[in-house]
């Protein structure tokens, strides 16, 4: 490796339903971030449809990395290495971004490495604030995932507590299936929420209380399908907006509770939220308010890089390679693969 | 012969399936059919506990697939998302149906046509909040003879259950 162009990662992105690809300069400069976003595609099935998706990261990857690598105004060669996401995320898209990473890697004769999805989200943060590092507690919460974390340094995770049952974004997603909303489920409600009355219906509070740090959102999911069922067998009338910003505080309130108190009892100052999920206003809103009570503070990425991107997947892959972390040719993509995972 | 069950609690959903894996043995295929809400997790989640597996059964939904360790080994797999039977060949689920542990498809009926006939089907009513209705139908004389031992007190036409 040359001297000078190792701080320059190429990212690379496609484990879920959107094809990335980004250059970054040291883990904390943006010099471009392609998304190609497939949500057009998928939203007529409610969801992203698997074999359509590897299909469309074949398709739109190169042209993404070229583009990357023009807005970011540097060639192949002048990259140090290129870092791409093995997991967790669906099996033959995962394949897409892995395969390019690794022919990229051999060709230009630079480090490969390797990164979790769900760990690169919280680097997304550090990409926007500067000011905002270990120790602190995450809260990485999107369609597939929801996962809470101590992270005492950087590279380091605690898993404190996960979903027993739906992600968070599932069930936005499942719920406005439930009223026949349109994908995806989280935007929508949120918006909705917001013409809403958050105390209209009294959904449950799963495992508030409980003394762990898990979430179970199947039972919400389940009274929210019970109270369409009954309204429409009984023909009453209810308004959209009000059960959606009773869902949605159902979802944040337990949330907002455990996080607070992930911190309070890890003694952090600092809490960041991230994944598609932490795009959600109302769980910014409430979180902010709960914590600036304790003076903690909240950092959470713009919309754009709460969506899955590459621009985090550099950023983490900077962090690793200082750290000599990389991966060999050998990499394997790993459909599930938990916060911290070796 | 179809077997109809009343259950009134997500345990007891659950307990169906605890149940049923009693009878499972590498290569079965469990199609779980039901709307939103319907119970289809809980039910392999009682199958998981019947495997032996330790671990907590969550939703297949974002991944698709995810593999459990039991007795035998469990493959849980959501086909809301799939186009047809043929993204089943794209996953790999065609050796997963022969091998060395039991398939359960949530959302069975979007790729029922994979299967030959040698699968239980599993569907799930909402009947009421909690009230649930499985029908446990055997495709299959493997099946059939099986439901015959789950259910010995069923005779030649018996329908109902409880």
């Amino acid at each position: 490796m040359t001297e000078g162009k190792s701080e320059l990662v190429l990212g690379i992105e496609t484990s879920c339903d959107e094809t990335s690809a980004s250059v970054v300069r040291e883990g904390r400069e943006i010099l471009s971030l392609v998304i190609s976003s497939q949500t057009d595609l998928h939203s007529r099935y409610g969801g992203v449809v698997p074999e359509l998706a590897s299909r469309a990261h074949l398709e739109a990857l190169m042209p993404a990395v070229e583009e990357s690598l023009r807005e970011a105004g540097v060639g192949l060669r002048d990259i140090g290495a290129v870092a791409v996401t093995r997991g967790p995320g669906l099996i033959g898209s995962l394949l897409v971004g892995l395969t390019a990473a690794k022919a990229l890697s051999f060709a230009l004769d630079i480090p490969l490495v390797g990164v979790n999805h769900l760990e690169a989200h919280i680097y997304a943060v550090f990409l926007e604030h500067p000011e905002v590092g270990p120790p602190l507690v995450a809260f990485v919460v999107s369609g597939g995932h929801t996962v809470l974390a101590y992270m005492p340094r950087h590279l380091e995770y605690e898993v404190l507590g996960e979903t027993l049952d739906d992600a968070a974004g599932e069930a936005y997603d499942k719920v406005a299936r439930l009223l026949d909303l349109g994908y995806p489920g989280g935007p929508i409600i949120d918006r909705l929420a917001r013409q809403g009355d958050p105390e209209a219906v009294r959904f449950p509070r799963a495992l508030m209380h409980d003394g762990t740090y898990n979430f179970s959102l199947s039972g919400l999911k389940t009274a929210v399908s019970n109270y369409v069922r009954q309204a429409r067998a009984s023909n009453r009338a209810f308004r959209v907006e009000d059960l959606a910003a009773s869902f949605q505080a159902a979802v944040v309130e337990v949330q907002v509770e455990k996080i607070a108190r992930a911190a309070l009892e890890k003694g952090v100052g600092q809490v960041v939220i991230a994944g598609g999920v932490a795009a959600n206003s109302y769980l910014r809103e409430k979180l902010k308010e709960r914590l600036d009570r304790h003076g903690i503070s909240l950092f959470y990425p713009s919309i754009k890089l709460c969506l899955d991107n590459a621009a985090m997947v550099a950023a983490l892959g900077y962090y690793l390679l200082r750290e000599g972390k990389t991966s060999d040719l050998g990499l394997e993509a790993t459909a599930v693969l938990p916060i911290g995972s070796p | 012969m179809t077997v109809r069950l009343i259950t009134r609690s997500e345990d007891e959903t659950e307990q169906w399936g605890r149940k049923l894996a009693s009878q499972l043995r590498e290569g079965d295929c469990l199609l779980l059919v039901g709307e939103l809400g319907a119970g289809k997790t809980c039910f392999v989640r009682g199958i998981a506990q019947g495997l032996g597996v330790e671990e907590r059964v969550t939703s297949p939904t974002f991944v698709l697939l995810r593999e459990h360790r039991g007795r035998i080994a469990l493959y849980h797999l959501d086909a809301y998302r799939l186009a047809g039977p043929e993204d089943l060949y794209q996953l790999g689920v065609e050796e997963l149906a022969e091998g060395d542990g039991v398939l359960a498809v949530e959302w069975g009926d979007k790729v029922r046509d994979f299967f030959r006939d040698d699968y239980l089907e599993i569907e799930i009513k909402i009947l009421g909040d909690s009230v649930r209705e499985l029908s446990l139908i055997p495709h299959g004389d493997s099946w059939k003879t099986r439901m015959e031992a789950l259910f010995p007190q069923l005779g030649e036409n018996g329908a109902q259950a409880k």
